[in-house]
Order: C-alpha cells, then structure tokens, then sequence
C-alpha cells in the first residue's frame, strides 16, 4: 500500500489522475473503520490533510465556500451565523474528537443517507464543487447523491468545497433521537425558510437511500406563503398549513425498518419534526411578533 | 455558479513529500512522530493507526476499545486537540505535535493538577480510560479555563464511562479548573442528612444542610448510631490504584509484549445452528506465518460449563473448547495463532468450513415449545434438565405446598396476573477480553487474563488443557471492568490451546463485535406475577413464573435464575409464595454473570406489578410497598429453598435466615423526598403548559440483593509486615474496578492502626496470593472483606504481643493500635516500624503476618429505593430521564465514595437497560447492532443528574458492618422509569427498553 501525501490542490489532483485506486482520505473517521474492519483494502492512500487551501473558507456573491477540508469544530465556530442550518448539525456530529477531525467533504464523500452535512446542505441549496487535473464543475447537493453511499464524483474527481447561500432567515436541524434524548438517530430534518426569494428549503436524513428533500412540501409552503402575502404581514400560520407541510414532509421519506425503528414510525417522527421545525423557524421569522 | 475560479487550475507537476513518508519496500513506511515532545522514527504499514504506533513506543494510556473511535479510550491531542487515535492514520500526525497523558508524568509519585483533582474526586473505576479523560480535560481547560457543566459534559462525550455515569468525572473537571484557577474546593466528605424513619444520627455527627451547593458527586449520608467512630473506614480514602490509573501506567493485561508474541483470531459461525460436517485447514496451515490452526478435528473433546464458579460447577457441562456444531451466530469454530492479527485474520479466511446448516429458534418461548430445534441434540452432555425440549434447568421453589398456594390465593380479595419481558443486553466493558499466554521457564503455562475469577479460570482450564492445576498460574492484572462478563472462561482456554501448540507466547484480545456476539448477555426473561392480595393491598399470596433465554449454553442457567427467584420473592412479606423457572436453550448469544444477576428482570415484572396493584387498589405506590416490605427480624423465607443450596425439603424455623439489618424503609423515605414525590399529586405539574407534548412523571421502586452467597463463596487474605512497619496485603479477591482493593485495604488498616498508604495490596496471582472465589455476587466486601479483617486481627495479635513486651506491659490486650503506633494505657507507645525492626532482626525474631480465610453462613441483604422523574413526548415517545434518585442501604459504607461511585455506574447501566440497550439480531440471528452507536450506552452529556443516598445500617455479621453495594443500584432503574411513564401518561408498558418507537406505540389509542 503507498501512501501519497499531497501538499497542494494542485499536487492532489495530479495525485487523483494517476492513482484513480487510491482512497482519499480527509479527516479519516470514516475511512479508517472501514480500514480498520477490513473492509477496505486499498493499494494506494491520498491523504488530503496537508492541502492547506481545502481548508480554507471563502465568501463570495453571498456565498459561503467551505473548504472541502473544513473540519465540523471549524464550523461550528467560524460559521452558526452564516450558515446556522450547517453549524446546528455539526454540532450534532459525533463528540469532540470526531468533529475536531471530520470534515464536511468526507461527510459528502461517503454519501452516507445518515450524513449530517447534508439536509441543511439540501435545505440550503448548496453546491458542490467537484474538480479534476481537467476540470471543474458544480452540481447541486441534490444532484450529488445517487444510491446509497454512491454520489456522481468520478475516480479522477474531488470535492473541492462546498457553495452555500449564506442564510437569509431562519434555519433549523434537529434529529429525532438524538444524542440529549437518550437514543440514537431516527431521523433527521433540516429547514431553511429564504424570505429575499420567496423559497422553503427543506432536507431528510437517514429515511431513504439517499438524503432527500421534501419538495412537494417545499412547494406546498412556498405557494402558500407567496399567496397570502405572509412573507411580508408575517402571520401566525394556521395549524391546517403546519400539519399538511408535516404531512407531506413525512410522504417524501422513504424510510425502511431497522434496528433503529420502524419504517411507519419513523416517517411518523419525521411529520413531528417537520411541524415543529416550521413553528420553531417560523416564530423566529415573525420575531416574536403575537 | 458560473465564474467562480476553481482551485488547482494550473497542475502543478506532482511531487511526494517524502520527507515524512518514505516508501520502503513492498508495505512499510517510516515516518517520524513528534510523541510528548521527543521525536521518533517509527516504521509501520501504511494503514497502521497512531493507536497501534503510540502503543509500540510505549504510551500505555492510549488504549484499544474499539476500531471505530466510539469508545475514546484511545483518544490523544493533536496538537492541543482531542481526536480518536483509533481512527487516525499515524501517516496523517506526522509534523504534529501528539500529547498522551504521559506527558504530564514528569515527576514520580507525583501528579500534574488534572490527574490530582481526578484522583480526589473519585472519577476512576477500573481507569481503562483515565488517560483519555484526563487529556480530554486539559484540552478544554485551555481553550476554557470556567467551563459550565454542559461544557464539561461535550468536551468528555467523546470518551465512554461504563463505570462511573461520569458523575465523579464531571466533579473532577470541575475541581481541575478550580485548581488550575487558584481556587479552593470542599473535600469530598459524604454531606450527612438527618434520617426521617425514626432513628436519630449520633450526636457526634453533624448534620450539614443539603443546599444544592453541594456538588451531588458527594453522596448523601444517613448515620446510623450503631455504628461505631472508626479511624480509616466510612473515610473517602482515594484508590491505592489511582497512581497507576491516572497516570496510564502499564498495569492493564495488553500492557505487556513477550518477545516472540504471535497473535490469535478466532473463526467465528456464521450460522445460528449447523453442524460442522467438514473442516479443511490446510490452506490456512500453509500459509506463511501461521503457527497452529485448531478447531474440533484436532482438539481433544472435554466438556465443561464456561460459568467462574465454585467447583463442582453447576450443570450442565454443554460446551467444549471446538464443538462440531455451533448453536448461535458468533460460536466458536476454529482459532489460528499466527505472526500478526493480519495474518491470523487472512487464515481464518482460509479455513473451509462445511456446514449442515439446521433451523433455529431465538425466543425462549418458542424454544420450549414441542417441534422446536433441539440444541444440544448430543450425547455426552449431562445434567440438561430435558434437552428434548431445550430447557437447561427447571427450578422450583416454595414456601407452602401447591394447595395451600391456591387457597391463599381463593382467599384473597383480588387477584393479579401480568407477563413482562426483558431484553438481552451487553456488558460492553471498554477494555474488551484480552489474555495473554505463555510457557514460563518451567515450562508452566501463564496466563494473564483479564478475568473476574482467577482461581476459577486456573482450576476450570486444566482439564480442557490435559494439564494438572498446578501446571497453571493465571494472574490477573488490572481489569477495564467486567460486569459479569468476565466472571466466565471465554477466551482463556484458546489462548491455552495455543501457547501449548505453539511453544509461543499468544495472544488473543477480542473485537468489539465479538465482545458483542461470543461472551456473554443478561438473560432475557419472559416472566409472569400473580399476586393475591387482601383488601388493603397486602400480599398474601405470590406466585413467580420464569421462562429465561440462557442462549446456546446453560452456564450461569442454575444460578442466576434461582436468584430471580430468591429476590423476586423475598422484598415483601407474604405467607405463601412459590417460584418456578424453566431455562431455554435458544440460538442466541449466551447468557451468563451480569451484575445483578437474574435481580433486575425480577424487579422489572415485581415492581412495575406493584404498581399496577397499587393503582387498581387505589394506593400511593409508596403505600403499597410499606404495607408489605420486609423489616429486620423477618425471615427470608424462599432463599434457601433456591440456589446452590437449594431443594431443601423442610427447613427447620431456626434454619430459615432472617434479616438482620435493615433501611429499607429509611431508603424510600429519603428517596421519595429527594425526588419530590408530593408532586404526584400535581396535575398542573404533569402537563407543563408552555409544552403541550410533554407529560411529566415521578416512580419507585424497591430492591433487595445479597451480599456474597452463604456457605460457598469464600475469601482469603495474608498480610505481612514490612521492615518500615508497612504491610503488605495479598488478596484473592480481583478488584475489577470496583474499589475493593481500597476497601478492602481500609479494612485492614482500621485494625492494624496504619493509614491507608501503609498497606500495599496485590490482588491476584494464583501463585501468589490465597483463594478467592472472585468479583461476584456482590461479596467482595462482605465476604473478601471478612477475610481480611481476620488476616489482619492475626497479625495484630502478634504486633501487640511484641508491643507489650516492648513496653514493659503484662497484658497485652490493654494494647491499642493507632497513628502507626502501639500505645500502653499509661500513654507511652512504640512505633509500627520500630516494633516490626524488632521482630524482624533483633528479639526472637519472626515475620509478623495474619493469614485467614473467610465463609459467611448469611448472605445479609442490602436494600434500596429507587426513584425517577421523567419527561414523555407523547407525540414522538421519547422518554427522557431528568432526575434518578438512589438510596442504598449497604450496611456501613466503608468508603463512600467508592460506594456511591458504583452506585452511580450502575443507576446509569440501568438507565440504558430501560431506554435503549438491546441486542438485536436478525431473523437469521446475525447481529444488527454489535458496535457502539447502534448499540447506544450512555455518554457524558446525555446522562441525566443523579443523587446517591447511603444509608448507614450496622450489619452484625459484615466487617465493620458493612453489606454488599455494588449489585443491587441495577436493579431498579427500569421499574421506576417504567412507573415514571405510567405516572405521566397513565400507560403501562411491560417490556423494555423504552424506545420512543415502544412506547409511541403503547400511547396510540387501542383500535
Ligand atoms: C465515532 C464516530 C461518530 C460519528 N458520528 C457522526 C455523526 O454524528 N454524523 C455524521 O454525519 N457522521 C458521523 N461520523 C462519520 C464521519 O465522521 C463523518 O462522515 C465525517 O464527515 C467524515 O469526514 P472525514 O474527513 O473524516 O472523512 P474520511 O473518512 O477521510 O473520508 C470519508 C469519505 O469521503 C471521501 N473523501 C474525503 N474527502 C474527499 C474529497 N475532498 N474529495 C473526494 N472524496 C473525499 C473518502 O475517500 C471517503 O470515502 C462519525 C464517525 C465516527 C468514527
């Protein structure tokens, strides 16, 4: 097994092209238990911790770049006011040791339906910018994961960064089960409310094959909102909107029984989190008004 | 997103650092490590975790709990940060600055402020990951030197406790920030509080005020004034182990590497049930590397009962070292021991197993059903109750005949049935089992295990070996914890096997997964109360129906159902009661020893049915309880007619033990008041207005456990005295963790009049120290401490014999002992040292030395109350615990703060028993969650507050009055949360745990 151990961007998709084998590793933590276990047997390792630039983080046009090699403890503290969505969930991530290593491009590089980047990343509207020797593209996150832990990155690619709108309204992440609640991840729900376009963002975790959004949920509110103004007169919302959101939310998933729960109950948890996510964010947009 | 430059446009011509990673070879790679600022050269495989490097140069803190980062055991600082070495390329820390707890070892004997403030506050168990904890604490210190509880609570989540409920680990932070501040803390002295069942506290004692300043990481103490002032017992002395512990000293059994060491990997069935038709090993013997291939072609076939107890070992003896069938997925098939655990893992791959694969049955219902899969459908097996019907054991008990049962119970005015079941679930110790063997140079065999029952691995190995016992010596060096699961001869026995193969030192350390699959599990239990009761809900008539799930193997079947029984059946007085137990065979994994054992399942049905009586009847729970809870003088009717002394026919009225201690009703009193349970009656309480989903609730429950088991266990001691006037102390008895090579030293010193650092305890080498059953059935300090009080009475008696000559004394019972010295009546003493020079070297000289062994005829119960306030989402089902409340009564706590420390360790273990822990396996029986994360056990910061009250009660036959503690905090958990949820939502759940999918269910309204 060699190891490669770019020290530049340019150096690491060079690396890319000529070893398409190699297993790239970022932070490691998921890499190293699929190593560890014996999963994983790799003839070459492209180790992209020493490429300073994927760690670096960028605004540009109202957007965030985040560095593919952004770590979650960076987010949390460099990000909860741009990207409040994001940094909700890296919080949420693992514990200390986990998110001072694990970085936001291995989350996506997994393309785990469990990864925690990705429904505030799907709620946002983030892109993904991909590179190799040749190119370079974007691909919005929704676009990005095509089977479970399978995502559109070819053998000469990597992730470069990742574009995120920097947040114009209230965002949330929650997972039902969570850690502080005893029990490990149902599910997962995350909720952008983008008042300057007039647009809902929404994104599930761990109930499908691949993360999803709830777009006919999404669809549901925005005509709402749009129709009755309340964008702008910012009204309480009836509860007959709440639960129909929740219910279409929980429509979109495609869960499965495991050992974590059942197929029914989680697409029940998930309606729950959806309506409380909507209160939640949408009393933060009316900013306390009765 | 068009127009946004990407990085890395112009291709740079790619170069290799190679200064840190040179290529060499085919595999491996040499890099330099910047290790506690001193650099090395390091050469390892490309893959190689920084755990595996930091371990090769000698850091023994960071230390293997999983290879998934899950258990922080092996966590390090990167350059100031915590990361998890367990899943960090050692490639990847190169040009980093690594920090391990050794850093912080500068000076000998002494300790940097973080590993003093953990020392003093307890929050060491068994200190298998001290050295992560203490790093995870100066990494946030200096990012944060005030941080709040949360705070300490994130920064230590990434390090799993199975012992301490991180209590005493969150009270060390802390102190350590105070330290590290110039601040003051309080020592950790128990708060005493007054008692409210009558009896007053000595006026000695003063009583300070409960003012929630007091950090609740110092138990609450109730004096009782029969108890005696005594020197160093009831003291919070810190470990005699802390040094070792917290500074990460090589001390566990991985610690050491013999030269020529070759690593162990075990074949492991992939079927439920199959018989083994053939075994090709020849590709796996050929390759290069592999020293022995076994597997049940080439080992002798001796059959035994893996269960660490007393000899004979209960039956039957179902299992052999490599059975030709394997009974459940994860059952032994072949061991390899070869030149590393790559090359053992590549053999396994090689060995060719043809399997006859047989239907299986998981349920311990089904299993005894007519038409099921017989398990153990071979001949040479004895002692299966009836192996047709795969029950292990049938085990009966009463207390009155079968018709004078049903007459009590047509002469009670209602009647109660309810059927509860209860989970398998996993110990999940952080140090998982590891042995290490080998041929000393006598050609004997050593094994250094890490095991609960030493004497018993060594007597119970010899026979699968061909060897006699005394070609044997097992050493037990420190143990990560056990809980029961090493209370049992899992692995000892392969390890065995191959040393005497190979000529080779081996070694075998067992995967998470396997930790999860091949030990050992409680036993789930399908368990049925009916109960009679009188018009004011008292019982007169109990009936206990057990169906238990020991797995693939009987081991532990007997006992620890007969203890289901014998508790289930002895916390309330009630003329006629009666239990029995049918023990199935199933394909899961086996169940054996786990703290508590057989208790808790009992207390889930018993005490979930109280309330349920309570309720139909119209009682408080508390009222209830009261009306029918046993008080010192009652007879503990059922005890003997369970166990390993069981099927006593007519027990004379004089042979049936009694209770001779008792604060039963002390516990619930101070745990219905530290729970707040007036607010039961509070409506506006349950239904906080400003969350309409949440529903609040209160629930108790009550346990009885024992201490030790009269008339088998049995401890022994010696004690000698050093030139200096210190002692040295060897012990049988195997501290797990637990604090009982403290307490147990603390004993000793109280009759010695010596300080604690004046005696050096060594537990436990089969050829050096004296017999010890071992860890289990809460007897250490009862039974182990019995032992030593005696050992060191012996010596005493020579110390004082010597002093009075000495002094000129003509009786020298007028001697006492204290401060290190002798002292005649008239005030004049000689010094310890002085008088051990003497004996030594100068006067008729002699080694002063006490040895004794210790059985107790009684098995005195402790008691306790348990109590839990919760919160229920009713709209998705999640419970969460806010507070949990424990008041034991243990007799006298000889350290209180080792005692509340295990308390505390088992409230929490509980708590994942009644929320969310359960093996789950697949309808083929494969595992669905043999790692951390699916298999979820609590973390710092998801573990709710937790308030300890000890109890103080004078036992007559305990040394220095003290009872067993360390069982009976597990029991009781799930019952009160369970009438927790009750109280909130008025929904009874009877199995576990409590899932938010369970009880969601359980909320929706019956279609
Ligand atoms: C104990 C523990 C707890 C965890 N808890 C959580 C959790 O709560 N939530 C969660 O979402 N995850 C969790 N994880 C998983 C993991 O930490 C995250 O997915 C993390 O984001 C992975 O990042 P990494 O940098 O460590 O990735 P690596 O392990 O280095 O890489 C992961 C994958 O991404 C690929 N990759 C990495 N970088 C690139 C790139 N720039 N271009 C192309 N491919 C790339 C790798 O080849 C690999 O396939 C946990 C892991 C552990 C060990």
């Amino acid at each position: 097994m060699s190891y490669l151990r770019p020290t530049s961007w340019a150096e690491a998709l060079a690396a890319r092209a000529e070893y398409p084998e190699a297993v790239v590793v970022a932070g490691g933590t998921d890499v190293m238990v699929e190593i560890n276990f014996g999963r994983l047997h790799p003839s070459a390792l492209l180790d992209l911790s020493r490429v300073g630039e994927l760690r670096a983080l960028g605004r540009e046009d109202g957007h965030v770049r985040v560095g593919s090699g952004v770590t979650y403890q960076s987010i949390m503290r460099d990000l909860p006011g741009e990207l409040p969505g994001l940094a909700a969930a890296a919080r949420t991530v693992g514990s200390p040791p986990i998110r001072n290593r694990g970085t936001i491009g291995g989350n996506l590089g997994s393309a785990s339906p469990a990864g925690d980047c990705h429904p505030p990343l799907l709620a946002c509207g983030a892109e993904v910018e991909i590179a190799s020797v040749h190119t370079s593209r974007t691909t919005p996150v929704a676009d990005f994961f095509v089977g479970p832990k399978r995502s559109v990155l070819g053998p000469d690619e990597l992730i470069a960064a990742v574009w995120v709108p920097a947040a114009t309204g209230p965002q949330t992440f929650s997972k039902v089960g969570s850690r502080n609640a005893m029990v490990i991840a149902i599910c997962s729900f995350a909720l952008a409310l983008h008042p300057d376009v007039g647009r809902v963002g929404t994104g599930i975790g761990s109930a499908g094959p691949v993360p999803l959004r709830a777009r006919a949920a999404e669809q549901f509110l925005e005509g709402h909102l749009g129709e009755t103004g309340a964008w702008e007169s910012r009204p309480r919302l009836g509860d007959a909107v709440v639960d129909e959101f929740a219910r279409l939310v929980a429509g979109a998933a495609q869960p499965i029984d495991d050992v974590r729960g059942s197929a029914d109950y989680r697409r029940h948890a998930l309606g729950v989190v959806a309506r409380r996510s909507l209160m939640w964010c949408w009393d933060e947009f009316r900013g306390g008004r009765p | 997103m068009s127009g946004l430059r990407a990085d890395g446009e112009e291709t740079a011509k790619m170069t290799l650092d190679e200064s840190g990673a040179k290529r060499r070879g085919e595999l491996m790679t040499e890099i330099d490590l910047s290790v506690n600022g001193r650099r090395h050269s390091v050469e390892c495989e490309a893959h190689t975790t920084l755990l595996t490097v930091l371990r090769r140069l000698g850091c023994f803190s960071v230390r293997f709990g999983s290879a998934t980062g899950e258990t922080g055991a092996a966590a390090v600082l990167v350059d100031g940060r915590l990361v998890a070495a367990d899943v960090l390329l050692a490639a990847q820390a190169v040009g980093h600055e690594i920090t391990t707890v050794e850093a912080l070892n500068v000076a000998t004997g002494e300790y940097h402020p973080i590993q003093e403030a953990f020392v003093e506050a307890g929050a060491m168990q068994s200190g298998y990951s001290a050295g992560a904890m203490v790093l995870a604490t100066k990494a946030l210190l200096e990012a944060n030197p005030d941080p709040t509880e949360a705070e300490i609570r994130d920064a230590l989540s990434g390090i799993l406790d199975r012992e301490t409920a991180y209590v005493k680990v969150v009270e060390a932070v802390k102190r350590a920030a105070a330290a590290l501040r110039g601040e003051k803390c309080r020592p950790m002295d128990p708060v005493v509080v007054d008692a409210l069942a009558g009896y007053k506290a000595s006026p000695a004692a003063t009583v300070t005020e409960v003012d929630g300043e007091v950090s609740m990481a110092v138990p609450r103490l109730v004096i009782s004034p029969d108890v005696p002032q005594t020197a160093v017992v009831g003291k919070p002395e810190t470990k005699v182990d802390a040094l070792r512990l917290v500074k990460g000293n090589p001390a566990f059994t991985d610690d050491i590497e013999p030269r020529g060491m070759l690593f162990a990997k075990v074949l492991r069935s992939p079927h439920a049930h199959a018989r083994i038709v053939a075994i090709d090993d020849s590709a796996a013997a050929a390759l290069p590397g592999v020293h022995a291939v076994l597997h049940c072609r080439n080992t002798a076939r001796v059959k035994y009962a893996s269960g660490g107890q007393s000899w004979p070992n209960p039956p039957p003896w179902d299992q052999v070292s490599f059975d030709d069938k394997v009974r459940h997925v994860g059952d032994r098939v072949a061991a390899v021991a070869a030149e590393s655990t790559e090359i053992a893992e590549e053999a396994c791959r090689l060995i060719k197993v043809t399997y006859e694969e047989l239907p299986a049955v998981f349920d311990e219902v089904e299993a005894i059903k007519p038409g099921a899969p017989v398990i153990h459908d071979e001949t040479d097996t004895e002692g299966i109750f009836d192996s047709g019907r795969n029950i292990s054991h049938h085990i009966e008990g009463q207390t009155v005949s079968d018709e004078a049962l049903e007459a009590a119970f047509a002469g009670a005015d209602r009647v109660f049935e309810e059927t509860f079941h209860v989970q398998q679930v996993q110990h999940t110790p952080i140090e998982p089992h590891i042995t290490i063997g080998w041929l000393d140079e006598d050609e004997r065999l050593v094994l250094r295990t890490s095991t609960q029952v030493p004497f018993h691995v060594r007597r119970m190995v010899a026979p699968l070996l061909g060897l006699p016992v005394k070609r044997i010596r097992v050493i037990k060096p420190r143990l990560g914890g056990g809980f029961g699961a090493k209370q049992e001869m899992v692995i000892e026995d392969i390890v065995g096997h191959l040393v005497l193969a190979t000529r080779h030192p081996v070694r075998l350390e067992l995967t998470r997964a396997e930790e999860f699959i091949s030990t050992r599990v409680r036993h789930a239990m399908t368990v049925t109360f009916r109960s009679g009761v009188d018009a004011e809900g008292r019982l007169v008539a109990q009936d206990m129906s057990v169906v238990s799930n020991t797995g693939a193997y009987g081991t532990h079947g007997f006992t620890v159902n007969s203890v289901s029984g014998q508790h289930g059946l002895s916390l309330y007085n009630c003329p006629a009661k009666r239990f029995r137990c049918d023990v199935a065979y199933t394909n899961r994994p086996v169940a054996g020893a786990f703290r508590g054992y057989g208790a808790p399942q009992a207390f889930f049905a018993l005490e979930s049915h109280m309330d349920d009586i309570a309720r139909a009847l119209g009682l408080d729970p508390y009222e209830i309880r009261e009306r029918n809870w046993v008080r010192t003088g009652d007879p503990l009717d059922i005890v003997l007619r369970l166990g390993e002394r069981g099927g006593v026919e007519d027990l004379a009225p004089e042979d049936i033990p009694v209770i001779t201690s008792c604060g039963l009703e002390e516990c619930a009193l101070q745990g219905r008041r530290a729970i707040g349970w007036e607010r039961r009656s509070d409506p506006a309480w349950h239904r906080p207005a400003d969350r309409p989903h949440i529903r609040r609730g209160l629930g108790m429950a009550l346990a009885i456990q024992g201490s030790g088991i009269p008339l088998v266990d049995m401890a022994a001691c010696s004690i000698k005295i050093n030139d200096d006037g210190s002692f040295n102390m060897l012990v049988g008895a195997t501290d797990l963790g637990t604090g009982s090579d403290t307490v147990l030293a603390q004993i000793a010193a109280e009759v010695l009049g010596v300080p604690i650092e004046d005696i050096l305890v060594y537990s436990s080498d089969t050829d050096f120290t004296p017999f010890d059953v071992g860890a289990y059935a809460s007897s250490t300090t009862y039974i182990s401490g019995g032992a030593v009080k005696k050992a060191a009475e012996a010596a005493r008696a020579r110390i004082v014999v010597r002093a009075a000559r000495l002094l000129g004394v003509d009786d020298a019972s007028t001697i006492e002992l204290h401060d290190r010295r002798a002292w005649a009546l008239d005030g004049r003493s000689v010094s310890m040292g002085d008088i051990a020079l003497n004996a030594l070297h100068t006067e008729d000289q002699e080694q002063i030395m006490g040895t004794a062994s210790h059985v107790s005829p009684e098995s005195p119960p402790p008691f306790a109350a348990q109590l839990a306030e919760v919160e229920v989402d009713i709209e998705t089902g999640q419970v969460t615990v806010t507070k949990l409340v424990t008041a034991v009564d243990c007799g006298v706590p000889i350290n209180p703060i080792t005692a509340s420390g295990q308390v505390e360790g088992a409230m929490l273990q509980a708590l994942g028993y009644a929320l969310c822990e359960e093996v789950v396996l697949d309808e083929a029986g494969r595992p669905l969650n043999d790692r951390f994360g699916p298999y979820w056990i609590f973390r710092a910061d998801d573990t709710p507050p937790m308030e300890v009250y000890l109890v103080q009660t004078m036992e007559p036959s305990g040394p220095y009055g003290a009872k067993a503690v360390a069982e009976i905090p597990i029991d009781d958990v799930a019952p009160a949360v369970r009438n927790a949820i009750l109280d909130a939502t008025g929904v009874a759940i009877n199995a576990i745990p409590f899932t938010p999918e369970r009880v969601w269910r359980a909320l929706q309204p019956a279609t």
